[in-house]
């Protein structure tokens, strides 16, 4: 499955091209309200707003955003569900609320009562501290934990999960903090309230400058900027951070607006040279498109691996 | 005068009841988790605590309103008061059930398709904004004045329509009311 | 990068910023354009009796939005309006006070009491040179003070403070604007307790909604604007309405005065001025820096030292017989108010009064400005975005100062007309202006309902000598509160009494059961 969904990230631009061709004659039926599931001014929420002002520029159509957020996406999700599923709604969210967020949230609604559309980019997900902690490597953060408690910032459940298998594995106790936000996580980072956190791309430029450092990578590759951080598969945590910014409908959205909207969508954030795009490469890493079944596949696979990390999480 | 005096007791007491009911059937009835939970082999602060100290705050004031502070000028509600507000609520309800509806209600009686495929389009748009936004002002200022006068109108009108200049007009992205239910 | 490299980028951040035109190959800046408009606006609002400063800010907000976005270039050009109509509704606000013995904002009560003497002696126009002087006078001294103390202060928090020692600091707070405002700690503390009741609404960490009775129009929790303009803003609009109702309006004609004599404002005038306005200033320039103590009271407080002052020198005219000390003592200190409320907003994220909430509501709804003491941190190398705004924003009020000194006296002496609006027709318009700027930003009718909801919470709540503000401050608090003692709890791994583990942190707690208690021993029924 990870295997089939990375060489469909590779070939992103020929199918955008390809099923662009095909559904070009639908157009929405009037504006399209786009639902943000992040807090309005940070890197997501300028993510989304810079992808409507370039289908705008590009293609005439119309966006009203609007946000909705709160509950790791449940909100939005609860929200857009019963809306018209003829592509006049649309929401952004991350695959974590239709995986992990819906499972544990049990508010009666499943993957399939949604129509994924498009990823849009992925999340460079790193551990990260200042480098004026004197640690270079993972070990020595390691070292310094057992001499006494970590304050380490999460910024979902999942993560705060994903923190407590990662203490377990290496037999220390993190005391982990749940902080709103990968801004949140980076504040209290830099304001010594806490010693270590997640960040998901918003340590880039810190750690290009030296001030912060990638101690792992919380994906199941390495991170982009700091390959020789080890991943959390290296480091005895059998599950991983690995997540994407998701566009999303109304379950049961005709084949043909869904599509139409994905390959629109598709196109501007991996068209060097559009606006999306230039912020995605920045902040992202660059675009990861995983559109139509692809995306529905993964968020349905997402969601039933769930039960997993929680059992874990639990023990 | 004995009523005013116990008009802070009134008010104080009411307070705690207040408080006793969000505390002890509210928040329990309707938060999921509790005061302090365990998640992760670590102890955590539960979504009960913050609503819970609320109520303690509402409480604690009540108690300090009903026992100490028993001012002979204190303020209370009057009949009238409630009166007022009872007309006010009245018309504005009247006022903003007419702008929602009215679009609607028009499209449906004139047109085949229905007022969601015209709420972006002029006249169909402005219909109930207009006529509702126009009948809460003037009928306020009816209140004030004890008759609907034709300046009431003319301002109501005057102020929908500057509101319609001001946010419709120049941005695409913006909707008036009711245009964002429909 | 240094204070000085921001102090500079700040400035820059405003005359090199977007610009709206050019005159004469001179590119004017969009956001002097915004803070000249803003300024221009208050004052017009400020001398019109019925509206208030932050009434024209919850108006202007969501238009001001809609043209610039949500991008961190908007922050300035919006911020600064904002700026400029709280600037000029303070010199605003004597103008109806002066000529027609009606303030046109409460904190220019004082105000009528020699102004309009000095009206009917035929001096109307050198009162209004004495206000105007005396009001920015006294705002630009506390704009300084703002600039020297705001990012110290955020400094020494963010070097000091742990996590459980800002849970305290935020605690100390709420149970001072609760103890203060008002002055009923009873009803200070019930209008706290139903602020953090409505802030609790919808949020929380786990995936239920809590308090949201299973709806999910509640899920997400009560829109912030619905709260803050149905409390503040509607619900005076109601009891407004009220008043005019019960009164059936008297329109009693306005005698004109014949105007003579030498109405300019003469070095002597101002020598003997001076004392009044910068004992005043000092006074509002303190009362401003705590939070929740408003213009009103530094006003008051202004007055009656320098009436004091005034007696013991024995001239005369007396205070209340139209003396200048007078206009200068009152102005100046409610004047002074504006710049040093700013302190604990920008240093803590905490705000004092209404414009500074409406200042957070901006700062929220755009994004990438989250006032609080990360703004002032050095972050290296790079460049801390939110510092340049920071210093951007002081920038905007020399600009806003310099306004005033410039043409503010002029325009105020010409806005006497605006009192001549009736009331009655003014405040159903105002009503109808912020019900459609909410739904204009919600784009749900339900917005609507919940901001009449809050609205009438509001109008019970004057009605019952309950004051609003500490309501919507612990409102717009009242998550960071749960979220700052969560994460002191989890970080110190679980100590119950972590509010008491350091000296700091239980020196907070202490002050905080001083303030609550000292104010129990005087109850005094509330002016709201």
């Amino acid at each position: 499955m990870k295997r089939f969904l990375r060489a469909a990230v590779t070939a992103v631009g020929l199918t955008a091209l390809a099923t662009g061709a095909l559904a070009s004659d639908w157009t929405p039926p009037g504006p399209i309200k786009l639902m943000i599931a992040f807090k309005a001014g940070g890197g997501a929420d300028t993510q989304a707003r810079l992808i409507a002002e370039d289908l705008e520029a590009k293609l005439g159509w119309k966006f009203i955003p609007e946000q909705v957020t709160g509950k790791g996406g449940m909100n939005l999700a609860m929200a857009i569900k019963d809306q018209p599923n003829d592509g006049s709604v649309i929401g952004i969210v991350v695959t974590e609320t239709l995986g992990y967020n819906m499972k544990v949230a049990n508010a009666g609604v499943a993957p399939s009562d949604f129509t994924a559309i498009t990823t849009t980019a992925g999340f460079q997900m790193g551990v990260v501290s200042l480098s004026s902690k004197g640690w270079a490597t993972f070990d020595d953060m390691i070292a310094a934990a057992k001499a006494g408690s970590l304050r380490f910032g999460a910024m979902s459940p999942k993560l705060a999960d994903l923190a407590y298998l990662l203490g377990k594995a290496q037999g220390v106790d993190f005391n982990i903090v749940n902080v709103k936000g990968g801004k949140g996580v980076m504040n209290g980072v830099n304001a010594g309230d806490l010693d270590l956190g997640f960040m998901a791309g918003i340590q880039g430029k810190g750690v290009a400058a030296g001030d912060l450092v990638n101690l792992a990578s919380a994906l199941s590759e390495p991170l982009k900027q700091t390959p020789d951080a080890p991943t959390f598969a290296d480091l005895g945590v059998p599950f991983s951070a690995d997540g994407y910014f998701l566009i999303i409908g109304p379950g049961g959205m005709p084949t043909e607006a869904r599509d139409a909207l994905a390959a629109a969508v598709g196109e501007v954030v991996s068209t060097e040279g559009t606006k999306s795009n230039g912020m995605i490469s920045k902040a992202f890493g660059g675009a990861a498109v995983i559109a139509g079944d692809d995306a529905q596949a993964l968020v349905q696979s997402d969601f039933e691996a769930a039960g997993a990390l929680l059992q874990a999480a639990s023990e | 005068m004995r009523s005013f005096e116990r008009a802070n007791l009134i008010l104080g007491l009411g307070a705690v009841g207040m408080a006793v009911l969000v505390a002890c059937v509210w928040v329990p009835a309707d938060v999921t988790t509790g005061m302090i939970e365990k998640v992760r082999r670590q102890i955590t602060i539960g979504d009960a605590l913050a609503p819970t100290l609320a109520a303690g705050f509402i409480g604690f004031g009540g108690l300090i309103v009903a026992v100490f502070e028993r001012p002979e000028n204190a303020r209370r509600i009057s009949a009238r008061n409630l009166q007022f507000l009872a007309i006010f609520l009245i018309i504005v309800a009247i006022g903003f059930a007419v702008m929602r509806w009215l679009g609607p209600a028009v499209a449906g009686l004139l047109t085949d398709q229905g007022y969601r495929a015209l709420r972006d389009t002029a006249p169909w748009k402005y219909i109930g904004f207009l006529v509702g936004a126009a009948g809460i002002v003037a009928a306020l200022i009816g209140l004030v004045e004890g008759r609907l006068t034709l300046r009431g109108i003319l301002v109501g009108l005057a102020a929908a329509i500057g509101l319609i200049v001001v946010y419709d007009l120049p941005f695409e992205d913006l909707l008036l009311p009711p245009n964002g239910d429909v | 990068m240094g204070w000085f490299d921001y102090v500079w980028m700040g400035i820059l951040a405003v005359f090199q910023g977007p610009e709206m035109f050019s005159i004469l190959g001179l590119a004017i800046p969009v956001t002097i354009v915004m803070i000249l408009m803003g300024f221009l606006m208050g004052v017009a609002v400020g001398a019109t009796p019925g509206l208030a400063g932050p009434m024209a800010m919850a108006v202007a907000l969501p238009i001001l939005i809609s043209i610039f976005g949500f991008t961190p270039d908007a922050l300035l050009p919006v911020m600064g309006f904002l700026l400029g109509i709280m600037k000029g509704a303070t010199i605003g606000g004597a103008v109806p006070a002066i000529l027609f013995n009606t303030p046109g904002t409460p904190d220019a009560f004082m105000t009528t009491l020699d102004g309009y003497p000095m009206t009917k002696a035929g001096q109307a126009r050198k009162a209004l040179r004495v206000a105007h002087f005396s009001s920015a006078s006294g705002d630009t001294f506390s704009d300084i003070v703002l600039i020297f103390c705001a990012p110290f202060l955020a400094v020494v928090v963010e070097r000091y403070l742990d996590l459980p020692e800002k849970t305290a600091l935020l605690i100390l707070s709420l149970a001072f604007i609760a103890a203060v405002i008002g002055g009923s700690v009873g009803k200070g503390l019930i209008s706290l307790g139903l602020g953090l009741l409505a802030a609790y609404v919808g949020t929380g960490e786990d995936f239920y909604p809590r308090l949201s009775m299973g709806s999910q129009t509640l899920a997400q929790g009560f829109p912030i604007a619905a709260v803050v303009l149905g409390v503040l803003i509607l619900g005076e609009v109601f009891k407004s309405i009220e008043e005019l109702w019960q009164e059936n309006r008297k329109s009693g004609a306005l005698a004109v005065v014949e105007q003579s004599g030498d109405q300019r404002l003469h070095w002597a005038d101002i020598k003997r001025l001076l004392p009044y306005i910068s004992r005043s200033a000092v006074i509002g320039t303190a009362i401003g820096a705590l939070p929740g103590i408003g213009s009103t009271l530094a006003a008051t407080l202004g007055y009656t030292t320098g009436r004091a002052a005034h007696a013991r020198k024995g001239r005369s005219p007396a205070f209340g017989q139209g003396a200048p000390e007078g206009i200068a003592a009152t102005e100046a200190a409610n004047s002074s108010v504006s710049g040093a409320n700013l302190i604990p907003v920008l240093s803590l994220g905490i705000p004092g009064n209404a414009a500074a909430v409406f200042l957070i509501l901006a700062a929220d709804s755009i994004g990438g400005f989250n006032p609080g003491p990360s703004v002032f941190r050095f972050t290296g190398d790079q460049v801390n975005p939110e510092m340049v705004i920071a210093f951007g924003l002081f920038t905007c009020m020399m600009i806003a100062n310099l306004l005033n000194w410039t043409i503010g006296g002029a325009f105020m002496r010409s806005m006497g007309f605006m009192s001549r609006i009736p009331k009655h027709i003014l405040l159903p318009v105002v009503l109808l202006l912020t019900l459609t700027s909410i739904y204009v930003q919600e784009t749900r009718m339900v917005a609507i309902w919940f901001t009449i909801g809050f609205g009438v919470l509001g109008y019970l709540m004057r009605r019952l000598g309950i004051s609003p503000l500490p309501f919507v401050i612990a409102y717009i608090l009242g998550g960071k509160l749960e979220e700052s003692a969560r994460q002191a709890f989890a970080a110190t791994g679980g100590d119950a009494w972590f509010l008491f583990s350091s000296s700091v942190s239980i020196a907070f707690m202490a002050l905080t059961v001083l303030v609550v208690t000292l104010s129990l021993r005087k109850p005094k029924e509330a002016r709201t």
